[in-house]
């Protein structure tokens, strides 16, 4: 039986007289690892960014598991603490510790004690393999080192859905790795996932689906291996072509 | 020198004691001053960039017409115009608070904008991310980032401020100016005594700096 996460119907949007979005309709199964790729410009980023309405929709409907964000009674607040996202510029906050990045949403989100917010933040340092560093600023850590603290921070909300921005396209090539390993065991885990990137490997070993996005539409969707080698769209083949 | 000038090191030692009855009044206007300074311009800075316009709005005009308009005029209509209207005679020492708080308010209010707006939008996402609310996220991530970026101006609003209150010789107020002023008008020595006052005034500005230099080296700014 298969649970839907995110369902995402006819969505969207504008900004101003630019149509980012053109009717996505998309759904997401728990435990589902899903990558977007497409060329600059897509829409991806945009469309993950209004799964937790950090784009406000022009139209249509997204729910996240069960909760639909459009809807102004829902509360996007606890929406957001059950679709984590990590950012490609990490954007940790630099003004606290890596432990201290890690256990605010538990202290002032889910009120927790902070004895126990701390110990759930080393459990989560230490399963992006940074138990050393968790009184380190994120000015001392190296880029792969803040990519993994920001999604240790996302995990600590324990959602159900991990939304990834380009996660690995701010960092340094020999970077990559660490930052893709920690998400290949997320997958592993069974954490649903949306991951927007051209890390094929990632989506080869990992991903479910992939779905290939251009102007503002999701122009073909497979699995990774028959996108991959049997594109059907002109202007999926082109975008590979130019990636791989 | 013919024109009889003698300058005597003594006169200034002599004035010594009473200015620093009014530096102390200098200081208190001034750190009173910029409490109430600070407290307006974070309310008002926030305003000026909240997503409702009359707050907008609002903001807007207290910068605009404080940052318009002269200080001493602003002191004088507090001490002269207002008690007419209010009908109540406003303590010039009151008075003085009130004038230095409200103009310093005015250039803190653009201080706490520019700061808050230097900081990069990805910081307020991160934080409506994890789920906090906008007030959360400003406090919690936006405010301490942006306090450490308004030192340095700040700073120099302090400076601007402390030397501002000489104007309060206007209302009577005897702070360091006006003491300085009653001593010359008692022994005729105005080389001396202003030169002691300039000196005071210099040490608390200097003061200043140097702590916020200290401030400044220990937030790594």
């Amino acid at each position: 039986m298969t649970t839907t996460m995110i369902e995402i119907d006819n969505l969207y949007k504008r900004f101003g007289d630019l149509e980012v979005l053109k009717g996505i309709d998309l759904s997401v199964s728990q435990g589902e690892v899903t990558v977007i790729m497409g060329p600059s410009g897509s829409g991806k980023s945009t469309l993950l960014r209004c799964i937790n309405r950090l784009e406000e929709i022009t139209s249509g409907t997204v729910t996240v598991d069960g909760y639909d964000v459009t809807d102004p009674e829902t509360n996007i607040n606890f929406v957001r603490t059950e679709a984590g996202m990590v950012f490609q510029q990490f954007n940790l906050f630099p003004h606290m510790t890596a432990l201290g990045n890690v256990t605010l949403g538990p202290l002032k989100v889910r009120k927790m004690e902070r004895g126990e917010a701390e110990k759930l933040g080393l459990d989560l340092l230490k399963k992006v393999g940074l138990s050393d560093k968790a009184n380190v600023y994120p000015d001392h850590l190296s880029g792969g080192q803040k990519q993994r603290v920001a999604i240790a921070r996302s995990l600590a909300l324990k959602p159900k859905v991990m939304l990834f921005d380009e996660p690995t396209s701010a960092l340094d090539p020999e970077l990559v790795g660490e930052v893709l390993e920690v998400m290949k065991q997320l997958g592993r885990e069974g954490m649903t996932m949306v991951v927007v990137t051209h890390e094929m490997n990632f989506a080869r070993e990992v991903a479910d689906r992939v779905i290939f996005m251009d102007e503002g539409i999701i122009i073909e969707e497979d699995a990774p291996e028959a996108i991959f080698s049997n594109p059907r769209h002109e202007r999926t083949k082109s975008f590979l072509g130019k990636v791989i | 020198m013919g024109s009889g000038f003698d300058f005597k090191v003594s006169v200034m030692w002599e004035s010594v004691p009473i200015l620093l009855t009014g530096m102390k009044l200098t200081i208190i206007i001034t750190v009173l001053g910029l409490v109430s300074g600070f407290i307006l311009g974070t309310v008002f800075g926030l305003m000026k960039i909240s997503r409702n316009l009359f707050f907008r709005k609002l903001g807007g005009f207290y910068v605009e017409s404080i940052r318009g308009t002269p200080l001493m005029v602003q002191v004088m209509f507090i001490y002269f115009g207002l008690p007419l209207a209010i009908g109540m005679r406003v303590p010039p020492m009151l008075a003085g608070v009130t004038a230095i708080g409200v103009n310093s308010g005015a250039y803190i209010a653009e201080i706490v904008r520019g700061a808050f707006q230097s900081i990069e939008r990805g910081q307020t996402e991160a934080g409506r991310s994890i789920g906090l609310t906008h007030l959360q996220t400003l406090y919690y991530v936006i405010w301490p980032q942006a306090l450490k970026r308004m030192i340095p101006p700040l700073g120099n609003q302090f400076i601007i401020s402390l030397k501002d209150t000489s104007l309060l010789v206007v209302v009577g107020v005897g702070e360091l100016t006006r003491t300085g002023q009653e001593i010359i008008a008692a022994n005729f020595r105005a080389f001396e005594v202003w030169l002691t006052v300039a000196v005071m005034y210099f040490v608390m500005t200097m003061s200043i700096a140097k702590v916020l230099n200290v401030i400044e080296r220990k937030l790594e700014i």
